[in-house]
């Protein structure tokens, strides 16, 4: 039989119901058995009794004047009673008087207490009843009767036999009507355990149990689940409504930021190629002073048009940062191999021929190529190396170092220094525009540089970031 | 006692058999024991007057008597001739009541001293002159008894007889009909035989 408590609702009621019937019929019928035997050996005590004490008082006169013969002829009386299987008279001093078996074999009985009152025990599968003979007041023997209880016996096959029957049809009919029972109660909870798999499982919220029509539990049960139901879907709904709503207003914010983003960066290309016009116009004009008025000017006046010119460049400088800023931010990209290695060969040559003077040693080390926009990545180069170059320029002898590592299986690449450094503490403000950590009269700069190349660091899905200590020079990783 | 194969039982069944067993054989041996403690013939063994004497006094418990006014308020056991039982029948009806009253012997040597007596036996002494005594009992209500051979064919009540070296008696209903008396069936079952009384069967 398998384990019960998995079994469906509807075999356990069918269980239960067989159980309790045949529980309460077994009990009944073990109760009507036991009270059957019991009262069915009281009458046997009796009716053995009685007998005892017919033959008793039968046996007198035999007894009193020693004719056994004639108490032997009373005893031939019990062969009636086919449940006797021995009996005897006794005389009070105990001697056997007169004796009476069903058949030879059996064995005959014993006086034990002859001159004891009447008792009737039953031993094994026998009742043995003693009755002494009183006869004026006076004992004068006792009769001992043993019989069996085949008839108790049989009486407990044919009534056993009968509660079995009576068991058995009342199980087979507690079967049948545990199908109605079934019916109306197991059923309605199947059917709602199908709804609520069907629900967890297809994660659909629109079915519905089906009522039952009556007004039980079960129909409490369905009622309530149908209604979870309907606050589920409901809850559902204004979810989904909520998220459409959250994600239209997204996307409304997000086409009005990209708008604005553009226009904001549209107005800055405008505004820095506007600029450039009246820059040159300023610069031109300053030339023109200086190469054919100079004369003219005294060394204050030329000081104050060698500061025109100053300014003039840095203003130039810082417009075409901003433009390459925008640009980066604004212009497609290119998916292509690039060779880190060979740029930064090429930007070191260049550096080299620039400023012969500088005593800089650099480190090129040879690294896998990588993809993406070459473009966009000689400009993070550009910016990288230029940096070392700046910063180490306070420094006689200075080294400047291009090499790759793997971190976490990526590839990493950096550049690295012996120059100026940072303070760690303000390593986060480097790549901020306009944010820089040295003064101009130090190291001139627009404090651009580091922001474009976060920009394109970033647009290629990368990371940026720097270690460094003050004098003890500065390098800055990058991966793509 | 046999003991034959029995089928298998309980053990409780047999725990019982084997006590009632152990029983027995205590019983058995102290049976023996006794015997053997009083060898050779049983002294106690009752003689046949022994026997007599109880019976006479027992007949008086198997008999009833018309009602008449009796002379003595006692129940008299009356032996006529020669008293063969000396201190038995003494011993017997000492402390014995019948019919309400208290049980006495009387030895009488006539039969005009019957009067007054419930039982009488005539002793064998008696036996020639029997033909006289009976006549003078007739109407009285006296249960006659005696060993005398043919007591019954000669018109006596109740005749003993011994049988096998048992004493057992014989009945004349006839007499006892006439005087009144009502002898129990018990009685009569047990007696060896029973003359039924004249002109019935």
């Amino acid at each position: 039989m398998p384990d019960l408590r998995h079994s469906p609702i509807s075999r356990k009621l069918t269980i239960m119901n067989v159980l309790v019937s045949g529980a309460a019929l077994l009990a009944a019928s073990v109760a009507f058995l036991a009270y059957d035997q019991y009262t069915f050996r009281q009458n046997l005590i009796r009716s053995l009794s009685a007998e005892a004490q017919i033959v008793g008082s039968n046996s007198v006169s035999a007894l009193i004047f020693d004719d056994p013969d004639s108490a032997q002829q009373t005893l031939s009386a019990l062969h009636n009673l086919p449940h006797v299987i021995t009996a005897a008279i006794f005389t009070p001093d105990g001697h056997t008087f007169a004796q009476y078996a069903r058949s030879e074999h059996e064995r005959l009985a014993n006086p034990g207490d002859p001159s004891g009152k009447a008792i009737a025990t039953f031993r094994g599968n026998e009742l043995i009843v003693r009755q002494p003979i009183i006869f004026q007041g006076r004992q004068v023997g006792s009769v001992f009767i043993r019989s069996d209880l085949a008839e108790a016996q049989q009486r407990l096959q044919q009534y056993g036999g009968i509660a079995i029957l009576v068991l058995s049809l009342s199980l087979a009919s507690a079967l049948l009507l545990s199908s109605v029972v079934r019916r109306s109660v197991a059923t309605p909870i199947v059917e709602l355990a199908n709804t609520a798999r069907l629900v967890s499982e297809e994660r659909n919220y629109s079915v519905r149990a089906k009522p039952t029509g009556s007004r039980d539990e079960v129909a409490t049960l369905i009622e309530a689940f149908n209604s979870m139901l309907a606050q589920i879907q409901q809850r559902d709904a204004a979810l989904q409504s909520a998220q459409t709503e959250l994600e239209r207003r997204v996307e409304e914010r997000t086409r009005q930021l990209v708008s604005a983003n553009r226009e904001l960066e549209a107005f800055s290309y405008s505004v820095s190629h506007d600029l450039r016009g009246p820059l040159e116009v300023i610069s031109g004009f300053t030339y023109i002073l200086a190469s054919e008025h100079g004369r003219k000017l005294d060394s204050s006046g030329k000081e104050c048009i060698n500061q025109i010119e100053n300014a003039s460049r840095r203003m130039a400088e810082l417009i075409d940062d901003l433009l390459n800023l925008s640009r980066v931010s604004t212009t497609a990209m290119h998916n292509e191999r690039v060779d880190l290695s060979g740029i930064a060969k090429e930007i070191a040559d260049q550096l080299c021929r620039q400023e012969p003077s500088r005593r800089v040693e650099f480190i090129i080390r040879d690294c896998d190529t990588v993809r993406g926009d070459a473009r966009l990545l000689r400009i993070v180069m550009e910016n990288l190396m230029r940096n070392s170059w700046k910063y180490t320029s306070k420094h006689e002898q200075a080294h400047i170092e291009f090499a790759c590592e793997t971190r976490r299986e990526r590839p990493v690449f950096y550049v690295r220094d012996d120059g100026a450094g940072f303070d760690p503490a303000h390593a986060k403000r480097l790549f901020k525009p306009f944010q820089r950590l040295h003064g101009a009269v130090d190291f001139p700069g627009t404090g651009i540089g580091l922001a474009t190349v976060q920009r394109i660091i970033a647009r290629h899905g990368g990371e940026i970031w720097a270690e460094g200590a003050v004098e003890k020079g500065a390098t800055f990783y990058f991966s793509l | 006692m046999t003991r034959q194969a029995q089928p298998a039982r309980s053990l409780r069944g047999k725990l019982t058999t084997l006590s009632s067993w152990c029983a027995c054989l205590s019983l058995i041996l102290l049976l023996c024991s006794d015997s053997f403690a009083f060898p050779g013939p049983e002294p106690n063994r009752p003689t046949q007057y022994d026997v007599e004497a109880a019976y006479l006094f027992n007949f008086g418990r198997f008999v009833s008597w018309p009602i008449t006014e009796p002379p003595s308020g006692q129940f008299l056991i009356c032996i006529l001739g020669d008293d063969p039982f000396g201190l038995t029948l003494d011993k017997t009806v000492s402390g014995e009541n019948l019919h309400g009253k208290r049980v006495a012997d009387k030895r009488i040597s006539h039969p005009q001293d019957a009067v007054g007596c419930s039982i009488l036996y005539i002793s064998s002494s008696e036996s020639s002159r029997l033909s006289k005594i009976l006549p003078l009992l007739k109407d009285a209500p006296v249960l006659t008894v005696s060993d005398m051979p043919d007591f019954a064919q000669q018109g006596g009540m109740i005749q003993f007889i011994v049988r096998d070296g048992r004493v057992r008696f014989v009945v004349n209903m006839g007499p006892t009909q006439t005087d009144g008396l009502a002898l129990s069936s018990e009685l009569l079952k047990v007696a060896l035989e029973v003359i039924p009384p004249k002109g019935s069967h």
